[in-house]
Protein backbone atom coordinates (compact mmCIF):
# COMPACT_ATOMS: atom_id res chain seq x y z
CA UNK A 1 0.00 0.00 0.00
CA UNK A 2 1.30 3.72 -0.87
CA UNK A 3 2.20 5.52 2.00
CA UNK A 4 -0.70 7.58 2.63
CA UNK A 5 -2.48 9.34 5.96
CA UNK A 6 -6.33 8.66 6.11
CA UNK A 7 -8.83 11.16 7.48
CA UNK A 8 -10.64 9.02 10.36
CA UNK A 9 -14.26 10.54 9.41
CA UNK A 10 -15.67 9.53 6.20
CA UNK A 11 -16.74 12.07 4.26
CA UNK A 12 -19.35 11.49 1.19
CA UNK A 13 -20.48 14.49 -0.39
CA UNK A 14 -23.82 12.82 -1.09
CA UNK A 15 -24.56 11.99 2.14
CA UNK A 16 -23.59 15.35 3.27
CA UNK A 17 -25.53 17.63 0.75
CA UNK A 18 -28.65 15.43 1.54
CA UNK A 19 -28.28 15.96 5.16
CA UNK A 20 -27.86 19.72 4.91
CA UNK A 21 -30.99 19.70 3.10
CA UNK A 22 -33.37 17.54 5.86
CA UNK A 23 -35.32 19.36 8.62
CA UNK A 24 -36.58 17.45 11.81
CA UNK A 25 -40.18 17.00 10.01
CA UNK A 26 -39.08 15.60 7.17
CA UNK A 27 -37.03 13.03 8.64
CA UNK A 28 -40.05 11.99 10.99
CA UNK A 29 -42.05 11.76 8.03
CA UNK A 30 -40.41 9.63 6.16
CA UNK A 31 -39.36 7.64 9.08
CA UNK A 32 -42.72 7.20 10.24
CA UNK A 33 -44.07 6.41 6.86
CA UNK A 34 -41.89 3.67 6.21
CA UNK A 35 -42.53 2.25 9.43
CA UNK A 36 -46.06 2.45 9.34
CA UNK A 37 -46.87 2.00 5.82
CA UNK A 38 -44.10 -0.36 4.44
CA UNK A 39 -43.61 -2.87 7.16
CA UNK A 40 -45.78 -5.40 8.81
CA UNK A 41 -46.09 -8.75 10.75
CA UNK A 42 -42.70 -9.95 9.78
CA UNK A 43 -40.62 -6.53 10.49
CA UNK A 44 -42.65 -6.63 14.18
CA UNK A 45 -41.87 -10.06 14.80
CA UNK A 46 -37.81 -9.46 14.17
CA UNK A 47 -38.39 -6.24 16.17
CA UNK A 48 -40.10 -8.21 19.60
CA UNK A 49 -37.99 -11.21 18.75
CA UNK A 50 -34.52 -10.28 19.32
CA UNK A 51 -32.90 -10.88 22.63
CA UNK A 52 -29.35 -9.78 22.14
CA UNK A 53 -28.24 -13.28 22.54
CA UNK A 54 -24.75 -12.52 20.45
CA UNK A 55 -25.14 -15.51 18.56
CA UNK A 56 -25.57 -13.35 15.35
CA UNK A 57 -21.84 -11.19 16.41
CA UNK A 58 -19.27 -13.88 15.88
CA UNK A 59 -21.52 -14.76 12.39
CA UNK A 60 -20.54 -11.19 11.27
CA UNK A 61 -17.02 -11.19 9.55
CA UNK A 62 -16.95 -7.25 9.81
CA UNK A 63 -17.52 -7.84 13.48
CA UNK A 64 -14.53 -9.94 13.33
CA UNK A 65 -12.31 -7.97 11.46
CA UNK A 66 -13.14 -5.24 14.10
CA UNK A 67 -11.22 -7.11 16.96
CA UNK A 68 -14.66 -8.21 17.77
CA UNK A 69 -16.19 -4.70 19.09
CA UNK A 70 -19.72 -4.83 20.03
CA UNK A 71 -20.72 -2.25 17.57
CA UNK A 72 -19.98 -4.26 14.76
CA UNK A 73 -22.10 -7.01 16.15
CA UNK A 74 -25.62 -7.84 13.70
CA UNK A 75 -27.90 -7.11 16.48
CA UNK A 76 -25.85 -3.69 17.98
CA UNK A 77 -26.44 -2.47 13.91
CA UNK A 78 -30.10 -3.09 14.28
CA UNK A 79 -30.06 -1.48 17.55
CA UNK A 80 -28.26 1.84 16.55
CA UNK A 81 -30.12 2.19 13.52
CA UNK A 82 -33.76 1.04 13.02
CA UNK A 83 -35.09 0.66 16.85
CA UNK A 84 -33.90 3.55 17.63
CA UNK A 85 -35.84 5.29 14.60
CA UNK A 86 -38.84 3.04 16.07
CA UNK A 87 -38.21 4.07 20.09
CA UNK A 88 -37.98 7.54 19.18
CA UNK A 89 -40.93 8.03 16.66
CA UNK A 90 -38.19 9.26 14.06
CA UNK A 91 -37.18 12.21 15.74
CA UNK A 92 -33.72 11.47 15.31
CA UNK A 93 -30.61 13.84 14.25
CA UNK A 94 -28.41 14.33 11.03
CA UNK A 95 -25.81 13.22 12.99
CA UNK A 96 -27.86 10.10 14.07
CA UNK A 97 -28.63 9.62 10.34
CA UNK A 98 -24.88 10.26 9.26
CA UNK A 99 -24.23 7.38 11.03
CA UNK A 100 -27.19 5.10 10.29
CA UNK A 101 -26.10 5.29 6.43
CA UNK A 102 -22.30 4.49 7.06
CA UNK A 103 -23.87 1.33 9.16
CA UNK A 104 -26.52 0.15 6.68
CA UNK A 105 -24.30 0.92 3.26
CA UNK A 106 -20.70 0.19 4.38
CA UNK A 107 -20.77 -1.88 7.43
CA UNK A 108 -23.49 -4.56 6.76
CA UNK A 109 -22.85 -6.74 3.27
CA UNK A 110 -26.29 -7.90 3.35
CA UNK A 111 -24.90 -11.50 3.17
CA UNK A 112 -27.63 -12.92 5.47
CA UNK A 113 -24.66 -14.93 7.24
CA UNK A 114 -25.93 -13.56 10.83
CA UNK A 115 -29.43 -15.38 10.25
CA UNK A 116 -27.96 -18.57 9.54
CA UNK A 117 -26.78 -18.08 12.77
CA UNK A 118 -29.71 -16.86 14.61
CA UNK A 119 -31.88 -19.17 16.99
CA UNK A 120 -34.88 -17.36 15.24
CA UNK A 121 -34.18 -16.99 11.63
CA UNK A 122 -33.95 -12.84 12.30
CA UNK A 123 -33.25 -11.79 8.83
CA UNK A 124 -31.01 -8.84 10.07
CA UNK A 125 -30.53 -8.19 6.27
CA UNK A 126 -33.62 -7.04 5.60
CA UNK A 127 -33.72 -4.63 8.70
CA UNK A 128 -30.63 -3.05 7.12
CA UNK A 129 -32.37 -2.95 3.63
CA UNK A 130 -35.09 -1.27 5.61
CA UNK A 131 -33.07 1.25 7.20
CA UNK A 132 -31.37 2.09 3.48
CA UNK A 133 -35.03 2.54 2.56
CA UNK A 134 -35.30 5.21 4.88
CA UNK A 135 -32.29 6.46 3.37
CA UNK A 136 -33.12 6.35 -0.04
CA UNK A 137 -36.79 8.27 1.24
CA UNK A 138 -34.54 11.05 2.69
CA UNK A 139 -32.21 11.40 0.27
CA UNK A 140 -28.87 10.84 1.64
CA UNK A 141 -28.00 7.48 0.04
CA UNK A 142 -23.92 7.46 -0.85
CA UNK A 143 -22.84 9.31 -3.88
CA UNK A 144 -21.44 6.70 -5.98
CA UNK A 145 -23.93 3.93 -5.74
CA UNK A 146 -26.29 6.51 -6.16
CA UNK A 147 -24.74 7.58 -9.91
CA UNK A 148 -25.03 3.62 -10.54
CA UNK A 149 -29.04 3.55 -10.17
CA UNK A 150 -29.21 6.81 -11.80
CA UNK A 151 -28.23 4.68 -14.48
CA UNK A 152 -30.00 2.17 -14.07
CA UNK A 153 -33.34 4.43 -14.20
CA UNK A 154 -32.28 6.78 -16.90
CA UNK A 155 -30.96 3.48 -19.10
CA UNK A 156 -31.63 0.43 -17.83
CA UNK A 157 -28.07 -0.66 -17.17
CA UNK A 158 -25.91 0.33 -14.38
CA UNK A 159 -23.19 2.41 -16.46
CA UNK A 160 -24.39 4.68 -18.69
CA UNK A 161 -24.08 2.52 -21.80
CA UNK A 162 -25.86 3.55 -24.95
CA UNK A 163 -27.62 1.53 -27.31
CA UNK A 164 -25.59 1.57 -30.11
CA UNK A 165 -22.45 1.37 -27.58
CA UNK A 166 -23.84 -2.03 -26.39
CA UNK A 167 -24.75 -3.32 -29.96
CA UNK A 168 -21.18 -2.04 -31.52
CA UNK A 169 -19.73 -3.88 -28.41
CA UNK A 170 -21.24 -6.90 -29.38
CA UNK A 171 -20.13 -6.29 -32.98
CA UNK A 172 -16.70 -5.83 -32.00
CA UNK A 173 -16.47 -9.24 -29.84
CA UNK A 174 -18.32 -11.09 -32.09
CA UNK A 175 -15.10 -10.41 -34.77
CA UNK A 176 -12.16 -10.72 -32.58
CA UNK A 177 -13.70 -13.94 -31.18
CA UNK A 178 -13.45 -15.05 -34.98
CA UNK A 179 -10.24 -15.94 -34.19
CA UNK A 180 -11.03 -18.92 -32.79
CA UNK A 181 -13.82 -19.71 -34.90
CA UNK A 182 -14.20 -18.19 -38.76
CA UNK A 183 -17.75 -18.48 -38.06
CA UNK A 184 -18.40 -17.48 -34.69
CA UNK A 185 -22.05 -15.20 -34.27
CA UNK A 186 -23.19 -13.33 -31.12
CA UNK A 187 -26.68 -13.64 -32.50
CA UNK A 188 -28.52 -10.69 -31.95
CA UNK A 189 -32.47 -10.86 -31.21
CA UNK A 190 -32.55 -13.70 -32.66
CA UNK A 191 -36.34 -14.64 -32.30
CA UNK A 192 -37.34 -18.17 -30.44
CA UNK A 193 -33.77 -18.87 -29.47
CA UNK A 194 -33.41 -21.80 -26.76
CA UNK A 195 -31.13 -19.00 -24.80
CA UNK A 196 -31.15 -15.35 -23.95
CA UNK A 197 -27.74 -14.55 -22.25
CA UNK A 198 -27.77 -11.55 -20.73
CA UNK A 199 -24.45 -9.84 -18.45
CA UNK A 200 -24.14 -6.88 -16.42
CA UNK A 201 -22.90 -3.52 -17.86
CA UNK A 202 -19.14 -3.74 -16.77
CA UNK A 203 -18.45 -6.18 -19.52
CA UNK A 204 -19.42 -4.14 -22.43
CA UNK A 205 -17.74 -1.05 -20.46
CA UNK A 206 -14.21 -2.26 -19.71
CA UNK A 207 -14.20 -6.50 -19.43
CA UNK A 208 -15.08 -6.77 -23.57
CA UNK A 209 -13.13 -10.09 -23.28
CA UNK A 210 -15.74 -11.64 -20.61
CA UNK A 211 -18.45 -11.23 -24.19
CA UNK A 212 -15.41 -12.45 -26.12
CA UNK A 213 -14.66 -16.14 -23.67
CA UNK A 214 -18.66 -16.70 -23.38
CA UNK A 215 -19.48 -16.26 -27.11
CA UNK A 216 -16.54 -19.27 -27.87
CA UNK A 217 -17.90 -21.34 -25.17
CA UNK A 218 -21.54 -21.01 -26.55
CA UNK A 219 -19.89 -21.75 -29.93
CA UNK A 220 -18.10 -24.91 -29.14
CA UNK A 221 -20.96 -25.98 -27.47
CA UNK A 222 -23.60 -25.65 -30.11
CA UNK A 223 -26.27 -23.49 -28.11
CA UNK A 224 -28.66 -21.59 -29.67
CA UNK A 225 -28.40 -18.78 -28.09
CA UNK A 226 -28.92 -14.92 -28.53
CA UNK A 227 -28.62 -11.47 -26.95
CA UNK A 228 -30.90 -8.48 -27.03
CA UNK A 229 -30.37 -5.47 -28.24
CA UNK A 230 -32.22 -3.27 -26.21
CA UNK A 231 -32.03 -2.44 -22.55
CA UNK A 232 -33.03 -5.64 -20.41
CA UNK A 233 -29.32 -6.89 -21.46
CA UNK A 234 -28.03 -5.73 -18.06
CA UNK A 235 -29.30 -8.40 -14.65
CA UNK A 236 -27.78 -6.17 -12.66
CA UNK A 237 -29.78 -4.27 -9.66
CA UNK A 238 -28.59 -1.76 -7.55
CA UNK A 239 -31.72 0.12 -6.60
CA UNK A 240 -32.80 -3.35 -4.74
CA UNK A 241 -29.54 -2.34 -2.45
CA UNK A 242 -29.92 1.57 -2.03
CA UNK A 243 -33.78 0.59 -0.95
CA UNK A 244 -35.05 2.00 -4.34
CA UNK A 245 -37.43 0.07 -5.14
CA UNK A 246 -39.29 1.04 -7.68
CA UNK A 247 -36.93 1.48 -9.85
CA UNK A 248 -35.35 -2.06 -8.63
CA UNK A 249 -38.68 -4.08 -9.95
CA UNK A 250 -38.50 -1.70 -12.80
CA UNK A 251 -35.20 -2.79 -14.08
CA UNK A 252 -36.26 -6.64 -13.12
CA UNK A 253 -39.42 -6.29 -15.58
CA UNK A 254 -37.18 -5.02 -18.75
CA UNK A 255 -35.21 -7.95 -18.30
CA UNK A 256 -37.87 -10.35 -18.06
CA UNK A 257 -39.04 -8.51 -20.68
CA UNK A 258 -36.52 -8.54 -23.07
CA UNK A 259 -36.72 -12.66 -22.90
CA UNK A 260 -40.24 -12.60 -23.47
CA UNK A 261 -40.32 -10.15 -26.52
CA UNK A 262 -37.39 -12.50 -27.91
CA UNK A 263 -39.77 -15.77 -26.77
CA UNK A 264 -36.52 -17.57 -25.92
CA UNK A 265 -36.90 -20.53 -23.29
CA UNK A 266 -34.43 -19.81 -20.91
CA UNK A 267 -32.17 -17.27 -19.57
CA UNK A 268 -28.47 -17.84 -19.03
CA UNK A 269 -26.70 -14.83 -16.57
CA UNK A 270 -23.63 -14.55 -16.51
CA UNK A 271 -21.68 -14.92 -12.87
CA UNK A 272 -23.05 -12.34 -10.84
CA UNK A 273 -24.41 -12.54 -7.74
CA UNK A 274 -26.27 -9.58 -6.74
CA UNK A 275 -27.47 -9.78 -10.45
CA UNK A 276 -28.89 -13.38 -9.36
CA UNK A 277 -30.53 -11.93 -5.75
CA UNK A 278 -32.17 -9.60 -8.19
CA UNK A 279 -33.80 -11.69 -11.24
CA UNK A 280 -34.44 -14.67 -9.37
CA UNK A 281 -35.98 -13.28 -6.27
CA UNK A 282 -36.15 -9.82 -4.74
CA UNK A 283 -36.58 -7.67 -8.24
CA UNK A 284 -39.29 -10.22 -8.66
CA UNK A 285 -41.32 -10.13 -5.59
CA UNK A 286 -41.23 -6.58 -6.01
CA UNK A 287 -42.97 -7.09 -9.72
CA UNK A 288 -45.59 -9.29 -7.96
CA UNK A 289 -43.85 -12.69 -9.26
CA UNK A 290 -43.81 -15.25 -7.05
CA UNK A 291 -41.34 -16.84 -9.53
CA UNK A 292 -39.37 -16.16 -12.65
CA UNK A 293 -41.91 -15.99 -15.36
CA UNK A 294 -39.22 -17.27 -17.39
CA UNK A 295 -36.56 -20.00 -16.33
CA UNK A 296 -33.63 -18.37 -15.59
CA UNK A 297 -30.39 -20.27 -14.22
CA UNK A 298 -26.79 -18.72 -12.90
CA UNK A 299 -23.53 -19.57 -14.58
CA UNK A 300 -23.02 -21.76 -12.49
CA UNK A 301 -25.39 -23.86 -13.34
CA UNK A 302 -24.64 -23.47 -17.23
CA UNK A 303 -21.55 -24.33 -16.47
CA UNK A 304 -22.28 -27.70 -14.91
CA UNK A 305 -24.35 -28.38 -17.62
CA UNK A 306 -22.35 -27.85 -20.26
CA UNK A 307 -19.68 -29.55 -18.69
CA UNK A 308 -21.57 -32.95 -17.41
CA UNK A 309 -23.00 -33.14 -21.07
CA UNK A 310 -20.08 -33.17 -22.72
CA UNK A 311 -20.98 -30.01 -24.67
CA UNK A 312 -17.61 -28.37 -23.28
CA UNK A 313 -14.45 -31.17 -23.27
CA UNK A 314 -11.96 -30.46 -21.56
CA UNK A 315 -8.18 -30.62 -23.28
CA UNK A 316 -5.72 -30.58 -20.14
CA UNK A 317 -6.93 -29.62 -16.26
CA UNK A 318 -6.10 -26.01 -15.00
CA UNK A 319 -2.68 -27.20 -13.43
CA UNK A 320 -2.52 -24.09 -10.52
CA UNK A 321 -3.35 -24.82 -7.03
CA UNK A 322 -6.59 -22.95 -6.62
CA UNK A 323 -9.31 -22.00 -4.08
CA UNK A 324 -13.35 -21.55 -4.84
CA UNK A 325 -15.03 -18.34 -2.93
CA UNK A 326 -18.69 -18.87 -2.42
CA UNK A 327 -20.72 -16.01 -3.05
CA UNK A 328 -23.40 -15.47 -0.76
CA UNK A 329 -26.65 -14.85 -3.33
CA UNK A 330 -25.86 -18.03 -5.23
CA UNK A 331 -24.50 -20.03 -2.36
CA UNK A 332 -26.53 -19.17 0.81
CA UNK A 333 -28.99 -17.65 -1.77
CA UNK A 334 -29.52 -20.44 -3.78
CA UNK A 335 -27.15 -23.49 -2.71
CA UNK A 336 -25.53 -23.76 -5.90
CA UNK A 337 -22.17 -24.23 -4.24
CA UNK A 338 -22.40 -28.57 -5.07
CA UNK A 339 -22.45 -28.00 -8.52
CA UNK A 340 -19.36 -25.07 -8.08
CA UNK A 341 -17.30 -27.51 -6.19
CA UNK A 342 -18.23 -30.66 -9.25
CA UNK A 343 -17.35 -27.63 -11.73
CA UNK A 344 -14.26 -26.75 -10.23
CA UNK A 345 -12.88 -30.69 -10.12
CA UNK A 346 -14.13 -31.40 -13.58
CA UNK A 347 -11.81 -28.38 -14.80
CA UNK A 348 -9.02 -28.36 -12.36
CA UNK A 349 -6.28 -30.32 -10.62
CA UNK A 350 -5.65 -28.78 -7.37
CA UNK A 351 -8.53 -28.14 -5.35
CA UNK A 352 -8.01 -26.48 -1.92
CA UNK A 353 -11.49 -25.57 0.27
CA UNK A 354 -11.10 -22.41 2.15
CA UNK A 355 -12.85 -22.18 5.33
CA UNK A 356 -15.74 -21.82 6.08
CA UNK A 357 -16.95 -22.84 3.04
CA UNK A 358 -20.39 -23.19 1.01
CA UNK A 359 -23.24 -21.16 2.98
CA UNK A 360 -20.95 -20.74 5.43
CA UNK A 361 -18.39 -18.45 3.36
CA UNK A 362 -17.73 -14.87 4.20
CA UNK A 363 -18.76 -12.52 1.98
CA UNK A 364 -16.24 -10.65 -0.21
CA UNK A 365 -16.87 -7.78 2.06
CA UNK A 366 -18.02 -6.19 -1.58
CA UNK A 367 -21.18 -7.64 -1.48
CA UNK A 368 -24.74 -5.77 -0.62
CA UNK A 369 -24.17 -2.56 -2.83
CA UNK A 370 -20.34 -1.75 -0.03
CA UNK A 371 -18.06 -1.83 -3.04
CA UNK A 372 -20.41 0.68 -5.15
CA UNK A 373 -20.24 2.84 -2.33
CA UNK A 374 -16.98 3.59 -3.82
CA UNK A 375 -13.49 5.26 -3.34
CA UNK A 376 -14.85 7.55 0.23
CA UNK A 377 -15.18 4.07 1.78
CA UNK A 378 -12.45 2.26 0.35
CA UNK A 379 -10.20 2.42 3.58
CA UNK A 380 -12.55 1.58 6.28
CA UNK A 381 -13.99 -1.60 3.98
CA UNK A 382 -10.27 -2.72 4.07
CA UNK A 383 -10.53 -3.01 7.67
CA UNK A 384 -13.82 -4.37 7.57
CA UNK A 385 -12.02 -6.97 5.41
CA UNK A 386 -9.26 -8.54 7.62
CA UNK A 387 -11.32 -11.62 8.84
CA UNK A 388 -11.54 -12.46 5.11
CA UNK A 389 -7.86 -12.01 3.84
CA UNK A 390 -7.00 -14.09 6.54
CA UNK A 391 -9.49 -16.76 5.24
CA UNK A 392 -8.41 -16.15 1.94
CA UNK A 393 -4.28 -16.68 3.28
CA UNK A 394 -4.83 -19.63 4.73
CA UNK A 395 -5.60 -21.73 1.84
CA UNK A 396 -2.30 -20.84 0.52
CA UNK A 397 -3.87 -21.53 -3.08
CA UNK A 398 -2.32 -19.93 -6.31
CA UNK A 399 -5.82 -18.95 -7.42
CA UNK A 400 -8.75 -17.74 -5.95
CA UNK A 401 -12.50 -18.78 -8.30
CA UNK A 402 -14.78 -15.88 -7.26
CA UNK A 403 -18.46 -16.57 -9.75
CA UNK A 404 -19.25 -13.05 -9.09
CA UNK A 405 -18.52 -9.60 -10.54
CA UNK A 406 -18.94 -7.99 -7.40
CA UNK A 407 -17.05 -10.44 -5.22
CA UNK A 408 -14.44 -10.48 -8.02
CA UNK A 409 -13.74 -6.58 -7.81
CA UNK A 410 -13.90 -6.65 -3.77
CA UNK A 411 -11.18 -9.74 -3.43
CA UNK A 412 -8.78 -7.79 -5.77
CA UNK A 413 -9.06 -4.95 -3.69
CA UNK A 414 -8.07 -7.21 -0.40
CA UNK A 415 -5.82 -9.54 -2.23
CA UNK A 416 -3.80 -6.27 -3.19
CA UNK A 417 -4.40 -4.87 0.13
CA UNK A 418 -3.42 -7.37 2.32
CA UNK A 419 -0.75 -7.73 -0.54
CA UNK A 420 -2.01 -12.16 -0.90
CA UNK A 421 -0.30 -12.21 -4.21
CA UNK A 422 -3.30 -14.39 -5.49
CA UNK A 423 -4.49 -14.19 -8.90
CA UNK A 424 -8.57 -14.27 -9.04
CA UNK A 425 -10.79 -15.67 -11.91
CA UNK A 426 -13.93 -16.23 -12.82
CA UNK A 427 -15.38 -20.17 -14.10
CA UNK A 428 -15.67 -18.55 -17.57
CA UNK A 429 -11.90 -17.36 -17.30
CA UNK A 430 -11.20 -20.79 -16.43
CA UNK A 431 -12.94 -23.17 -18.46
CA UNK A 432 -11.83 -20.41 -21.95
CA UNK A 433 -8.70 -22.02 -20.89
CA UNK A 434 -8.99 -25.46 -20.55
CA UNK A 435 -11.54 -26.05 -23.07
CA UNK A 436 -11.40 -28.26 -26.18
CA UNK A 437 -11.63 -25.50 -29.00
CA UNK A 438 -14.05 -27.81 -31.24
CA UNK A 439 -17.80 -27.99 -32.11
CA UNK A 440 -20.17 -30.30 -30.11
CA UNK A 441 -22.30 -32.31 -32.49
CA UNK A 442 -24.90 -33.56 -31.19
CA UNK A 443 -25.28 -37.56 -30.97
CA UNK A 444 -21.68 -37.74 -30.17
CA UNK B 1 -9.03 11.33 1.35
CA UNK B 2 -5.40 11.46 1.39
CA UNK B 3 -2.45 13.54 -0.05
CA UNK B 4 0.59 11.98 -1.55
CA UNK B 5 4.05 13.63 -2.16
CA UNK B 6 5.78 13.18 -5.20
CA UNK B 7 8.99 14.16 -6.63
CA UNK B 8 7.89 17.79 -5.54
CA UNK B 9 4.46 17.66 -6.75
CA UNK B 10 1.60 17.04 -4.29
CA UNK B 11 -1.75 15.20 -5.24
CA UNK B 12 -4.96 14.86 -3.13
CA UNK B 13 -6.38 11.63 -4.30
CA UNK B 14 -9.48 9.46 -3.18
CA UNK B 15 -9.09 6.20 -1.09
CA UNK B 16 -8.38 4.22 -4.66
CA UNK B 17 -5.78 6.64 -5.29
CA UNK B 18 -7.52 8.56 -7.84
CA UNK B 19 -7.04 11.77 -8.37
CA UNK B 20 -9.76 13.93 -6.36
CA UNK B 21 -9.59 17.02 -9.16
CA UNK B 22 -9.07 15.84 -12.61
CA UNK B 23 -7.64 19.57 -12.81
CA UNK B 24 -4.67 19.18 -10.98
CA UNK B 25 -3.50 16.27 -13.11
CA UNK B 26 -0.06 16.71 -14.50
CA UNK B 27 2.78 14.83 -16.13
CA UNK B 28 4.35 13.73 -13.05
CA UNK B 29 1.16 12.25 -11.77
CA UNK B 30 1.40 9.72 -14.81
CA UNK B 31 5.04 8.75 -13.44
CA UNK B 32 3.64 8.38 -10.10
CA UNK B 33 0.99 5.72 -11.30
CA UNK B 34 3.27 4.16 -12.99
CA UNK B 35 4.91 2.92 -10.17
CA UNK B 36 1.51 2.42 -8.37
CA UNK B 37 0.34 0.21 -11.35
CA UNK B 38 3.81 -1.93 -12.11
CA UNK B 39 4.25 -0.67 -15.84
CA UNK B 40 7.77 -0.83 -16.42
CA UNK B 41 8.15 1.77 -19.38
CA UNK B 42 5.40 4.46 -20.84
CA UNK B 43 5.48 4.10 -24.17
CA UNK B 44 4.06 6.49 -26.89
CA UNK B 45 1.24 4.19 -26.72
CA UNK B 46 0.42 4.52 -23.11
CA UNK B 47 0.39 8.58 -24.11
CA UNK B 48 -1.95 7.85 -27.01
CA UNK B 49 -4.44 6.05 -24.99
CA UNK B 50 -4.01 8.95 -22.04
CA UNK B 51 -5.12 11.53 -24.24
CA UNK B 52 -7.86 9.36 -25.66
CA UNK B 53 -9.53 9.31 -22.28
CA UNK B 54 -8.97 12.56 -21.25
CA UNK B 55 -10.54 14.07 -24.53
CA UNK B 56 -13.21 11.66 -24.21
CA UNK B 57 -14.07 13.05 -20.21
CA UNK B 58 -13.55 16.72 -21.19
CA UNK B 59 -16.43 16.25 -23.53
CA UNK B 60 -18.90 13.98 -22.07
CA UNK B 61 -17.80 13.97 -18.21
CA UNK B 62 -17.55 9.91 -18.08
CA UNK B 63 -14.91 7.80 -19.09
CA UNK B 64 -15.52 6.32 -22.62
CA UNK B 65 -16.47 2.39 -23.37
CA UNK B 66 -13.26 0.14 -24.34
CA UNK B 67 -15.20 -0.24 -27.71
CA UNK B 68 -14.80 3.31 -28.17
CA UNK B 69 -11.04 3.41 -26.47
CA UNK B 70 -10.31 0.89 -29.28
CA UNK B 71 -11.56 2.75 -32.14
CA UNK B 72 -9.68 6.16 -31.15
CA UNK B 73 -6.80 4.66 -30.80
CA UNK B 74 -6.83 1.39 -33.58
CA UNK B 75 -5.51 -0.43 -30.45
CA UNK B 76 -6.88 -4.30 -29.85
CA UNK B 77 -8.66 -5.35 -26.79
CA UNK B 78 -5.71 -7.63 -25.23
CA UNK B 79 -3.48 -4.70 -26.34
CA UNK B 80 -4.84 -2.45 -24.00
CA UNK B 81 -4.80 -5.11 -21.47
CA UNK B 82 -1.39 -5.31 -21.98
CA UNK B 83 -0.72 -1.33 -21.50
CA UNK B 84 -3.12 -1.17 -18.87
CA UNK B 85 -2.75 -4.88 -17.04
CA UNK B 86 -5.26 -3.47 -14.51
CA UNK B 87 -7.68 -2.48 -17.07
CA UNK B 88 -8.91 0.28 -18.44
CA UNK B 89 -11.31 1.35 -16.08
CA UNK B 90 -8.39 1.12 -13.22
CA UNK B 91 -5.14 1.94 -14.32
CA UNK B 92 -5.70 3.52 -17.41
CA UNK B 93 -8.48 6.13 -16.11
CA UNK B 94 -6.17 6.43 -13.10
CA UNK B 95 -3.18 7.49 -14.55
CA UNK B 96 -5.25 10.02 -17.33
CA UNK B 97 -6.47 11.42 -14.16
CA UNK B 98 -10.28 10.65 -14.77
CA UNK B 99 -12.35 10.18 -11.01
CA UNK B 100 -13.25 6.04 -10.21
CA UNK B 101 -15.88 4.92 -12.59
CA UNK B 102 -19.12 4.28 -10.78
CA UNK B 103 -20.81 0.66 -11.17
CA UNK B 104 -19.79 -2.89 -9.98
CA UNK B 105 -15.93 -2.18 -10.82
Amino acid sequence: MQDVKTNKKVIDEGVEAGLAKLTPEKIASVINQVLEKETGARFKAYVQTCMRCGLCSDACSVFLSNDRAPQYSPAAKVKQTILEMINKKGRVSREFLSDAVRIAHTECNVCKRCSMYCPFGIDIAYMMLTVRRIIHKLEITPLYIQDTVNSHAATGNQMWVKQDEWIDTLQWQEEDAREEFEDLRIPLDKDGSDIMYSVIAPEPKFQAGLIYQMATIMHAANVNWTMPSTPGWDNSNMAMYTGDFETSGRIARIHYEAAANLHVKKIVMGECGHAFRSVYDVGNRWVGWTAPPIELIHAIDFYHFLLTTGRIKVKEKYKKSVTLHDPCNISRGRGLHHKAREIVNILCENFIEMTPNKEHNYCCGAGGGVINCGPPWKGTRMVNNKEKSRQLKRTGAQVLIAPCHNCHSGLEDIVEHYELGMEIKFFGDIIFEVMEKTIFEEGN
Amino acid sequence: MATIEFNGKSFDIDEDGFLLDYNTYNDQWVEYVKGQEGIEELTDEHWTLIKVLQDYYEKNGIAPMVRVLSKLTKFKLKHIYELFPSGPGKGACKMAGLPKPTGCV
